[in-house]
C-alpha cells in the first residue's frame, strides 16, 4: 500500500501548481447553482414549505452537495486519458511497472482531485450558509460517518469511470458510454432527490450508482439517520465489491488483447 | 550463463481492414474483415548475463515487439520466453522488479518533481527499503554525474540531463537487465558519447545486462559486442560485431584526387561509385584485385591525394536489412 500512498501524495505535490486552473473551474459551478437557487426560491416562493419531504434549504444544501461532489471530481484522467493511454498503447509504460495499474490511477485521481474537492466543499459551505443559511439539525458528530461515505462514493464513481474507460480495449472509443454515464449522473443524480421522482421510479434509482455517489453521501449530510447511514453504507460495499470485480475482469482480459505498434 | 532465453517465439497481430469512404466505414461496422499480421515470426535467441546486445533492424522488423513481450508488455501468439528464469507473460510483476526499462522517445519521470524525489518515487514503487533508497541515489548520483541538477525540476533539464536521470531511475531497484529502446535519439554528439560511456561504465561497474535497440549506428559499435539484426519479423543476422565488421573488411573504399583525368573501367574486384572531375571514388574488392593493381591503373604519378577506408558499419547495417549485396551509399 505504502507505494500507492507515495503516487497519491506526489500526485497531489504536483497538482499545487494548477491551483489557478482550479478557481477556474469555479465559474461554471457559479452558474449552475445561481440558476438553481433562483429555481428553486421561485418554485417555493408560493406557501409550500415541504416538497416531497424537502425543505427549500434542504433541497437547496442537496443540489449544492451533489454538484461540489460532482464538480470536485471530474478528472480528465478516468475519462480521457486512460482511453487515450489504451489507444496509443501508452498504456504499456505503465504495465510494467511493479504495481496494479487500476490502483494506480485510483491513487493518481485522488491526487489530483484532493485540493480540487476541499476547495469546492469550502466554498459550496460559504455559498449555502450565506444565501440559505446553515443546515437544520446538522450534528457534528456525524462527520466522521458523512466522510467516509463521500470518500467511499468519490472511489466508486473512480472506478466506474475506470470500467468505462477500459472499454477502449475492445472498441474505439468510449465517450459515448462516458456521456451516458455524465447525463444519468449530472441529470438523475444530482439537480433532484430521488424522493421527486415518481414512486415507481425511485426503486430502479437506488440500484443505480446515483445512490451511492451522489444521492448518498447528500442525503446523509441534509438528513442524517444510523439507519439511512447504514443502507448506504452497505450499498457502497456491495457496489465497491462489484465493481473492482467488473474492473479486475476487464482488465485483466482486456490486457491480453491489446496492440502496441512501433517505438 | 543465459538471463534471457527465447524460443520459437510468434507474435501475430489482427488488423482491421476497411475499404476506403463512407461505405467502407459502414461495411466496416456491420462486417469487420480482418487481416493477420505476423510481427515477430519463429525467433530464437540466447542473451548472457553481463553481456550488451544490440538487438536492430528497419522500422516494423518486429525488434519493438519482441521488446514488450520479453518485458511482459506483449502476451506471445506462440513459443516460449524466460527472463531471468521468469516467464514474463505468467510473472508479469515479479520480472518487473528484476528488469529495468528505458525508453528514448518516451518519458516516465514526472516531470514536477526533481529528480531526486523521482528517484525516491521509483524507489518506492519498487519497494526499496527507505535507507537503501538514500545510498542508491548516492552511488547513482556519482556515476551518472547528477549532482548540478539533482534538484532541479525535471521540465527545467535538458534532453541530454533528463536522460541520464531516465536511466538512473530505470536503476534504482538494481536490476539484472536494462533494456534500452533508442536511448540517445535527439541527443547532441558530444552527450550521445557521455552517455554510451555511462552505459559502458554501468556495464562494467554494476554488471547489468543491457538489452539495447538504436538506429544510431555509434550507439552499437561503440557498445555492443554481439548483434542481432530482425527484419519482418525474423532474425536475419546473430552475430559479433567484430565478425560483422570482419566479413566485410576485404572491401575497401579508395577516393583518389589525380593531376588530369584517368580513364578506368569497372571490372571484375573494381566497382567505380562516383567520378566527378579529376577525382575518384572506387569500391576494392580487395579478394579479387589488390590495391597496389589499382594504383598502378590509376598512374602513380598521377596522384594527388589518397584516402582507403572500410565500408562504414551504417552502409553494412542498411544493406543487410535490404537483404542485398553491400552497397556504397
Amino acid at each position: 500500500m505504502k507505494k500507492y500512498l507515495y503516487i497519491y501524495k506526489a500526485t497531489l505535490v504536483e497538482n499545487l501548481n494548477y491551483i489557478t486552473n482550479i478557481l477556474l473551474g469555479f465559474i461554471n459551478f457559479f452558474v449552475m447553482m445561481f440558476v438553481f437557487l433562483n429555481l428553486w426560491e421561485y418554485i417555493y416562493s408560493d406557501n409550500t414549505q415541504v416538497i416531497n419531504g424537502y425543505t427549500m434549504q434542504q433541497m437547496i444544501w442537496y443540489v449544492l452537495i451533489t454538484e461540489v461532489l460532482w464538480f470536485g471530481s471530474r478528472n480528465k484522467i478516468l475519462t480521457q486519458e486512460i482511453s487515450q493511454d489504451i489507444k496509443t498503447g501508452n498504456i504499456a509504460y505503465n504495465i510494467n511497472k511493479p504495481y496494479n495499474y487500476v490502483l494506480y490511477i485510483v491513487s493518481k485521481h485522488l491526487g489530483e482531485i484532493t485540493i480540487k474537492l476541499i476547495m469546492f466543499i469550502m466554498v459550496g459551505i460559504i455559498i449555502g450558509v450565506s444565501f440559505v443559511g446553515p443546515i437544520q439539525n446538522f450534528n457534528i458528530m456525524n462527520v466522521p460517518f458523512i466522510l467516509l461515505t463521500v470518500i467511499f462514493g468519490v472511489i466508486i464513481n473512480s472506478i466506474l469511470r475506470i470500467a468505462i474507460s477500459i472499454i477502449s480495449f475492445w472498441i474505439e472509443d468510449s465517450t459515448p458510454f462516458h456521456w451516458v454515464y455524465d447525463k444519468m449522473i449530472l441529470v438523475i443524480g444530482t439537480l433532484f432527490p430521488i424522493e421527486m421522482f415518481p414512486e415507481f421510479i425511485r426503486p430502479i434509482i437506488k440500484c443505480t450508482p446515483i445512490f451511492v455517489v451522489t444521492y448518498g453521501p447528500a442525503k446523509l449530510i441534509i438528513d442524517f439517520s444510523m439507519k439511512s447511514f447504514m443502507n448506504i453504507f452497505i450499498a457502497q460495499i456491495l457496489y465497491l465489491v462489484i465493481s473492482i470485480s467488473i474492473v479486475s475482469i476487464l482488465y485483466n482480459k482486456g490486457v491480453k488483447k491489446l496492440n502496441v505498434n512501433g517505438g | 550463463m543465459s538471463i534471457i532465453e527465447v524460443k520459437n517465439l510468434n507474435k501475430k497481430f489482427k488488423i482491421k481492414e476497411k475499404e476506403k469512404g463512407i461505405r467502407g466505414s459502414i461495411k466496416s461496422i456491420i462486417k469487420p474483415e480482418y487481416r493477420t499480421v505476423s510481427a515477430v515470426n519463429d525467433i530464437s535467441f540466447t542473451v548472457q548475463q553481463g553481456e550488451i546486445l544490440a538487438f536492430i533492424g528497419p522500422n516494423g522488423a518486429g525488434k519493438s515487439t519482441t521488446i514488450k513481450m520479453l518485458t511482459g508488455i506483449l502476451y506471445p501468439s506462440g513459443g516460449e520466453i524466460m527472463v531471468n528464469g521468469i516467464n514474463p507473460s505468467k510473472e508479469r510483476k515479479k520480472l518487473a522488479y528484476k528488469i529495468g526499462t528505458v525508453f528514448g522517445q518516451k518519458e516516465q519521470l514526472w516531470t514536477h518533481l526533481t529528480p531526486y524525489d523521482n528517484f525516491k518515487f521509483f524507489g518506492a514503487i519498487y519497494d526499496v527499503p527507505d535507507n537503501e533508497i538514500e545510498n542508491r541515489i548516492q552511488e547513482l548520483k556519482e556515476t551518472f554525474e547528477l549532482q548540478e541538477f539533482i534538484n532541479t525540476p525535471v521540465r527545467n533539464l535538458s534532453l541530454g540531463q533528463r536522460i541520464r536521470c531516465e536511466i538512473v531511475a530505470s536503476l534504482i531497484h538494481k536490476p539484472e537487465i536494462l533494456f534500452l529502446d533508442e536511448p540517445t535519439i535527439g541527443l547532441d554528439p558530444v552527450v550521445k558519447e557521455n552517455i554510451r560511456k555511462l552505459i559502458k561504465k554501468m556495464n562494467k561497474e554494476l554488471g547489468t545486462t543491457i538489452f539495447l535497440t538504436s538506429h544510431d549506428v555509434g550507439d552499437i559499435e561503440k557498445l555492443c559486442k554481439r548483434v542481432i539484426i530482425v527484419n519482418k519479423g525474423k532474425i536475419i543476422m546473430d552475430d559479433t560485431m567484430s565478425n560483422l565488421k570482419y566479413h566485410y573488411l576485404d572491401r575497401k573504399i579508395v577516393e583518389v584526387k589525380l593531376k588530369e583525368k584517368v580513364a578506368l573501367n569497372n571490372e571484375e574486384g573494381i566497382n567505380i561509385i562516383k567520378e566527378k572531375a579529376n577525382g575518384l571514388k572506387i569500391e576494392i574488392d580487395s579478394k579479387k584485385k589488390t590495391i597496389a593493381d589499382v594504383i598502378k591503373m590509376l598512374d602513380t604519378d598521377k596522384i594527388i591525394d589518397m584516402n582507403i577506408s572500410n565500408i562504414p558499419l551504417e552502409d553494412i547495417i542498411t544493406s543487410i536489412y535490404k537483404g542485398a549485396k553491400v552497397e556504397v551509399f
